[in-house]
């Protein structure tokens, strides 16, 4: 099922540079009374090159010994301690182990305490699995009463987002009316206040925008230009919400959901045609928004040279979803939200590991048409991936230039990028990275070995 | 201005007070397509502008960066480049120099990408502290340098690239002591004849750098110039001098520290058995503290803890050849010769002794019989043990100890075990490296 991970992917995993130390100081085999690696529950024995699960007793400072297991496939995560660090130290340790090549592999179940994990694991992916050959058949009429009930509620929504937008938009206009000058005396709240308004709408997309606005005003030289072109594209939302009847289908969808009308999973899994293809993990980007973390995971298919985004969210403190590793490759199909420019994706069936060598990078002219293609079918694509060959210049703040002398800046907030600086020594790179109007946030790098360098 | 600027100016401003900027814009609908409210005009043409803008954004002229030059050394293998990652997050730090020296004398570098964390460990220790940055420097080759040129914060390693002479003339502190260090390692008489010809011209501060330069690659032809320095005006340098000088087996200061450790240690063999006497110096003479020795300030020469303490800072200054010599017997043997209560006193002198002579056969003499349980009251042997499983060999025998089991369960042991095992692999992986 999997193959040994080395180290430096088990402390990738780590929510902060703390739990790897704690982590680091329990792989002593003395911390652990029991431990074993094991084909894993509902899967017969001899499955595969490696095991599916781990467990392992630890000896920490309660009189009981702290219960761990993970199912590596996730990978998840289970631990009897109080830690609400995530994965904890216990697991981080345990994965540590078994890097080392320290964990025994046991023949048999293991333990009965992790073996319900396991299973209720692998009873819960099997409904999914079941649940989505069976969504079809739900649509059908079946139950009519929750039909009406559902259309009804449906109806309710679009009136209220419908004069969310209609409030918005004379926000929007007060704005402009009474000058963008005097923002930069308002507080958070100005913002605040206008996106819970929002959210009142159910238009939770909007708030989002509104909220991430605050920053702006503070955001240094051309901070106006910038908020202008927010306050622009949020009015150019409600124009196109109103005007809908006109678009065409996908970039329908693209408008309702910037503005938050959301998709269940099920229904996109039902929905849309799944994508098979070598998935190159580009690299991701956390961010953190009203105690929620959000991981974009940038992925580029090989054959198809589609771009895929797979979020994840986590409360604060938590950890991400770590099941794509920058610089790993997966077969795996995918399946796109849809939206004028299908970018957001997720992944329906992983059917194993793929070799994950160096992406081709492009060149500036190339990636920045490749952008402007994108942006044509959809303006508020503010978010695109980039792969580039390139080499660390000035213009005259840190940026990347290639071959041909063409540059693009980095994003000012990503500071000196120094591993960056350090890898390349002045030569040419493969850089991944998150293109924004601002510039370039530079993710993932691949030195001459062809290994990938988070940034 | 250009029609977006127009537009940017009118917004800040704002409508109610500018005019909204009359330049038609291609592809903005007709006259009866326009919103009424001049603001929704604004923000109508400045969506389509921002669209237009960022969809023909122009790729901008960058200044290259100089091209580093090539190293040709290779770079450290997989295993070696983890346990990198593991030390600069915080596993085992003060090893980081160890391995660096390892991976120099080995003829290989640090992988690229972790330069930028090492230079930064680096650069908070104290200056004084040189030698991280020395060895930083040494295993980054010439990226770390062409990192240094770029980032003032790192200039540290610039001073340690080769120099000509002007360095020493014309450079400040870092450079030269950088200057002086690389002619130390390359050589040792010319660096210790450039800092006797610039001695007497040499304040404090640069006495004591100079004297921790010529500290690598110690002989007996330093011994001159350090015996002169033990009455200098200042404390520290007689002190740093006499540090050195007695970490000089042969050095006539570790002669007169041998003659008065065997006042104080004599080997008695009665119907009881062997054992140590122990009488340790009745005070602190002019001639000892000329020889580096400070009795504890405050306190009668005559009170127990002052006599210890003297005790203890002859035998760390004793030649160990001393004892091996006079007893006959190997390190083991005679920290088996039971001393009652002076044991952790002796302990701690000959510790003290065996790091500053690097004499590995008592370094791991005294590892092997501290984990055996040689020491009752292991928290005294703490701070000594701490000191020898960072200097000692990591041979295999040391990490398998006949150790006691009870004491495995302290603090400071299982620290001291875990320090040897990774020091062990450390070492090992780099061996390997190449190979596989």
């Amino acid at each position: 099922m999997a193959e040994r991970w080395d180290r430096a992917r088990v402390l990738a995993l780590a929510p902060d540079a703390s739990s790897q130390r704690a982590a680091q100081s329990l792989t002593s085999s003395r911390a652990w009374a029991a431990s074993g690696a094991s084909p894993g529950a509902g899967t017969g024995p001899g499955t595969g090159a490696g095991p599916a699960a781990l467990w392992g007793e630890c000896r920490g400072s309660a009189s009981a010994p702290y219960l761990t297991v993970i199912d590596l496939s996730g990978p998840a995560y289970r631990c009897s301690c109080p830690s609400r660090k995530f994965p904890c130290k216990h697991a981080l340790a345990l994965l540590l182990l078994w890097a080392d090549g320290t964990v025994p592999e046991a023949a048999g179940e293991p333990p009965g305490w992790a073996a319900s994990w396991l299973t209720a694991r692998a009873v819960k992916a099997g409904a999914v699995t079941t649940a989505r050959a069976g969504a079809g058949e739900r649509d059908a009429p079946g139950a009519p009463k929750d039909q009406k009930t559902a259309a009804r509620r449906a109806e309710q929504r679009e009136v209220r987002v419908a004069s969310g937008l209609t409030e918005l938009d004379r926000w929007l206009c007060d704005q402009v009316r009474q000058g963008l000058a005097a923002s930069q005396q308002a507080g958070y709240r100005h913002w605040d206040d206008i996106a819970a308004r929002m959210i009142d709408a159910q238009a939770s997309g909007l708030a989002e925008r509104l909220r991430g606005l605050a920053a702006v005003p503070h955001s240094g030289p051309g901070w106006d230009g910038r908020l202008l072109e927010e306050y622009s594209l949020l009015r150019l939302l409600g124009v196109a919400y109103r005007g809908q009847a006109g678009l065409p289908g996908p970039l329908r969808e693209t408008v309702r959901s910037r503005i938050g009308f959301s998709l269940r999973q099920a229904d996109v899994l039902a929905g849309g045609e799944p994508v098979r293809d070598h998935w190159q993990v580009l690299g991701h980007r956390d961010v953190e928004q009203d105690r929620v973390r959000a991981r974009r995971t940038w992925l580029r298919g090989r054959t198809t040279g589609r771009p895929a985004l797979v979020l994840s969210f986590a409360p604060a403190g938590a950890g991400l979803d770590d099941s794509l590793t920058p610089g790993t490759g997966i077969d795996a199909a995918l399946v796109f939200y849809p939206g004028a420019v299908p970018l957001r994706a997720i992944v329906q069936a992983r059917h194993g590991a793929v070799g994950g060598s160096p992406p081709d990078g492009d060149s500036v002219t190339g990636f920045l048409a490749g952008y402007a293609a994108a942006l044509a079918e959809d303006p508020w694509l503010d978010t695109w991936p980039a792969v580039l060959e390139v080499t660390p210049a000035r213009s005259p703040g840190p940026a990347v230039c290639d071959a041909a002398g063409d540059a693009v800046p980095l994003h000012p907030e990503a500071g000196t990028c120094w591993t960056l600086l350090a890898l390349s020594g002045g030569h040419p790179v493969t850089l991944a990275g998150e293109w924004t109007p601002r510039g370039l946030w530079p993710l993932t790098a691949w030195d001459e070995d062809g290994r990938a360098v988070p940034l | 201005m250009s029609a977006w600027q127009e537009l940017v100016t009118a917004s800040l401003i704002g409508t109610e007070r500018a005019a909204v900027p009359a330049g038609p814009l291609p592809g903005s609908p007709g006259r009866e397509g326009a919103p009424a409210d001049p603001a929704a005009l604004v923000l109508d043409r400045a969506a389509l502008l921002t669209a237009a803008r960022r969809g023909g954004r122009r790729p901008e002229r960058a200044e290259p960066l100089a091209v580093a030059e090539p190293d040709t050394v290779p770079a450290v293998g997989r295993a070696a480049r983890l346990r990198l990652a593991r030390m600069l997050v915080g596993e085992h730090p003060d090893l980081l120099a160890e391995w660096l020296a390892a991976v120099a004398g080995r003829g290989r570098r640090v992988p690229a990408q972790s330069l930028p964390a090492l230079l930064h460990q680096a650069r908070r220790g104290s200056p004084a502290d040189s030698e991280l940055r020395r060895l930083v420097a040494a295993a980054g080759g010439p990226r770390a340098r062409w990192l240094a040129e770029l980032n003032p914060e790192w200039a540290f390693v610039l001073s340690y690239a080769p120099a000509g002479e002007d360095a020493w003339r014309l450079g400040d502190t870092a450079r030269r002591r950088g200057y002086l260090s690389a002619l130390r390692a390359r050589d040792p008489d010319a660096a210790r004849e450039l800092v006797a010809a610039s001695w007497d011209a040499a304040g404090p501060d640069e006495r004591i750098m100079f004297l921790r330069a010529i500290a690598r690659g110690l002989s007996l032809a330093d011994e001159p110039l350090l015996d002169g320095a033990l009455d200098d005006r200042h404390t520290w340098v007689r002190k740093a001098a006499a540090d050195l000088l007695a970490a000089l087996p042969g050095s006539a200061l570790a002669q007169r520290m041998a003659a008065r450790a065997a006042d104080c240690l004599r080997l008695s063999g009665d119907t009881r058995g062997t054992r140590l006497l122990v009488s340790p110096p009745g005070g602190c003479d002019a001639a000892m503290r000329r020889d580096g020795i400070t009795p504890v300030p405050g306190s009668g020469a005559a009170q127990p803890t002052a006599r210890d303490h003297l005790l203890l800072e002859v035998i760390a200054r004793t030649p160990l050849r001393t004892w091996t010599d006079r007893f006959g017997m190997t390190p083991a043997e005679i920290l088996g010769v039971p001393a009652g209560s002076w044991s952790p006193t002796l302990f701690a002198g000959w510790s003290r002794a065996a790091v500053s002579q690097e004499d590995q056969a008592w370094m791991a003499a005294l590892v092997g019989w501290i984990l055996a349980g040689g020491l009752p009251g292991v928290a005294s042997g703490a701070e000594a043990l701490h000191q020898l499983v960072r200097r000692v060999d990591p041979r295999p025998d040391l990490l398998e100890p006949d150790a006691n089991l009870l004491l495995m369960t302290l603090p400071a042991v299982r620290e001291a075990m875990d320090v040897l095992r990774f020091r062990y692999q450390m070492l090992k992986e780099l061996e390997n490296d190449g190979t596989g």
